[in-house]
């Protein structure tokens, strides 16, 4: 905001910060204080592991030092190995994600616009949505074969249904009197969806969305860990055949990596969408 | 303009809330409708607004029967309203835009009514980061920028504190001279009713009680004898058969 400091507001002026300036904040240490309790516990893994390499509390092979992960990680790294697996793993919930999305708002959309859609759908998916979606991967298997396909049907599958649940709430949610000032202001059908119903139920998708991130995850590994032969999922189940416990670590390592960083990147696209939402103890109470 | 209640009934599963309403508005008149809670006053602006549709009766605008929400009839809502994903300027905006203008358009009509309620500087910001005034005035320049002939008002100021609400009353009078537009506004302060209206409709129990015309000269004194003597006459009209009365 370019308003002189000296202007006077008409009234007791509650700005807070202006607009998109608020977002950009100067780097500090002090708000990545989140490190320290994460580098305490893998020091502590650490000692754990070079102590009992050297006494064998129990068997070494079982627990490797983060640093002999690390260590792996260098070492399939130079092989192609990971580059590959993150590649196909990423492509797969990537695809899932965005079908399961994108056909979850739409669905939304159409259930919440036409009852009859609603009145259809609405018995069904509670029926089917709490099944947990590991459970149909063998039938999916069975269908669809062992390619892509079925892993890919399977994260849109568990992506679809929270993200649908959302959608509906977030549309269904929207304040009455909004509608009602669009249409005295001479709003038409379209104007009150896109702007007005939509993107109040914007916050709701992003919730839905988060949810149905992490049981995507799962459904990816799951689904790479039977009948596959690449992605992080599979490292584990080829491993574990050949009993070399260091590389399932740097699978799963390498696992929570990638989700957090897809985490990071959603929440990043919702502080983008949702930022004229002001809530939360932050904004409450300043410190 | 002209805005005709006739004969309105309304109501809701069995309890009439509007008993035979019948009542105008001229150009560039000041109305304010004036009732305790649960008088079936804001039922009445909505009907006006096209929101609801009356059981028995007709509300007609020029002799043409109102059959739903129009920009020719703005809105101002208590709790203001404003859409809490854009910014000042493009709350204001929202009317011209969809009404077709292009964006560009739109934005240089929202300029014009956000400085006519003095609050350029706060373009940008989101409804969020304003005080409750200050949403309140984006909701009147929101309602004005699509040109309305009538502005309804439903307790606009009930929310706000009364340093604020007086600057507002202040405010909203010179707007109203500077546009002559008409105005329905609802309040249920004996006091702002007097203050900033041309006739006073005194609603209870579904039924306009009576009706007070205001002649005084405009800003109006508080402390005119008249001014006084008609804040007690309509105290004493609203609280005589009713346990509670109005302090305001």
């Amino acid at each position: 905001m370019t308003r002189p400091a000296s202007s006077a507001a008409p009234q007791g002026a509650a700005i807070a910060e202006g607009g998109k300036a608020a977002v950009r904040r100067p780097f500090r240490w002090k708000d990545r204080m989140g490190l320290v309790p994460i580098a305490v516990f893998l020091l502590v893994w650490e000692i754990v592991s070079t102590l009992n390499e050297s006494y064998e509390y129990f068997n070494p092979i079982f627990l490797p030092a983060p640093s002999d992960v690390v260590k792996e990680m260098w070492y399939l790294g130079q092989t192609g190995l990971i580059t590959e697996s993150i590649a196909a793993s990423t492509v797969r919930i990537l695809l899932g994600f965005l079908i399961g999305l994108v056909s979850a708002i739409a669905v939304g959309v159409l259930m919440n616009k036409y009852a009859r859609v609603e009145y259809w759908l609405s018995p069904i998916l509670n029926l089917l949505g709490p099944i947990p979606a590991l459970a149909l991967l063998p039938i999916f298997i069975i269908w669809f074969g062992i390619g892509e396909v079925p892993k890919v049907l399977l994260i849109a599958w568990t992506t679809f249904v929270p993200v649908l649940t959302n959608t509906l709430d977030g549309l269904k949610s929207v304040n009455p009197t909004l509608i009602r000032s669009a249409l005295s202001l001479g709003a038409k059908e379209r104007h009150i969806f896109f702007k007005v119903v939509f993107p109040s139920a914007i916050p709701s998708i992003f919730v839905g969305a988060q949810v149905s991130l992490g049981l995507g995850f799962s459904s990816l590994i799951v689904s790479e860990m039977m009948g596959a032969k690449s992605g992080l999922g599979y490292i584990i189940v080829d491993a574990r055949n050949y009993f070399k416990m260091s590389n399932m670590f740097v699978a799963i390592v390498l696992i929570g990596l990638e989700f957090s960083l897809f985490s990071y990147l959603l929440k990043l696209l919702e502080r983008r969408l949702v930022n004229w939402r002001q809530n939360g103890v932050r904004s409450a109470v300043e410190k | 303009m002209h805005l005709a209640v006739e004969n309105v009934e309304k109501g809701y599963a069995d309890k009439r809330v509007l008993k035979n309403v019948s009542f105008g508005v001229d150009a560039h008149e000041f109305i304010c409708i004036l009732g305790h809670s649960g008088c079936g006053k804001s039922t009445l602006l909505n009907l006006v607004a096209g929101f609801l549709q009356p059981d028995r009766g007709s509300v007609t605008v020029n002799g043409i029967p109102v059959k739903g929400p129009s920009k020719s009839r703005g809105v101002v809502f208590q709790d203001h309203a404003l859409f809490p994903w854009y910014n000042v300027l493009d709350n204001i905006a929202f009317g011209p835009s969809v009404q077709g203008k292009s964006k560009a358009e739109a934005r240089e009509i929202a300029r014009k009514y956000l400085k006519l309620v003095g609050l350029e500087e706060y373009a940008d910001s989101y409804p969020d980061q304003l005080s409750g005034g200050m949403k309140q005035r984006v909701g009147i320049a929101r309602a004005l920028a699509s040109e309305p002939d009538l502005l309804l008002m439903d307790e606009p100021f009930g929310a706000l504190d009364i340093l604020t609400r007086e600057m507002m009353q202040k405010e909203l009078l010179r707007i109203w001279l500077e546009l002559k537009i008409s105005i329905l506004f609802i309040t249920h302060s004996v006091s702002e009713a007097v203050y900033l209206a041309d006739r006073i409709l005194v609603m209870k129990d579904g039924y306009v009680a009576e009706t007070f015309r205001v002649t005084m000269d405009r800003p109006r004194d508080i402390a005119h004898p008249e001014y006084a003597e008609l804040v007690r006459r309509i105290q004493k009209m609203l609280t005589d058969d009713q346990g509670e009365g109005i302090h305001d």
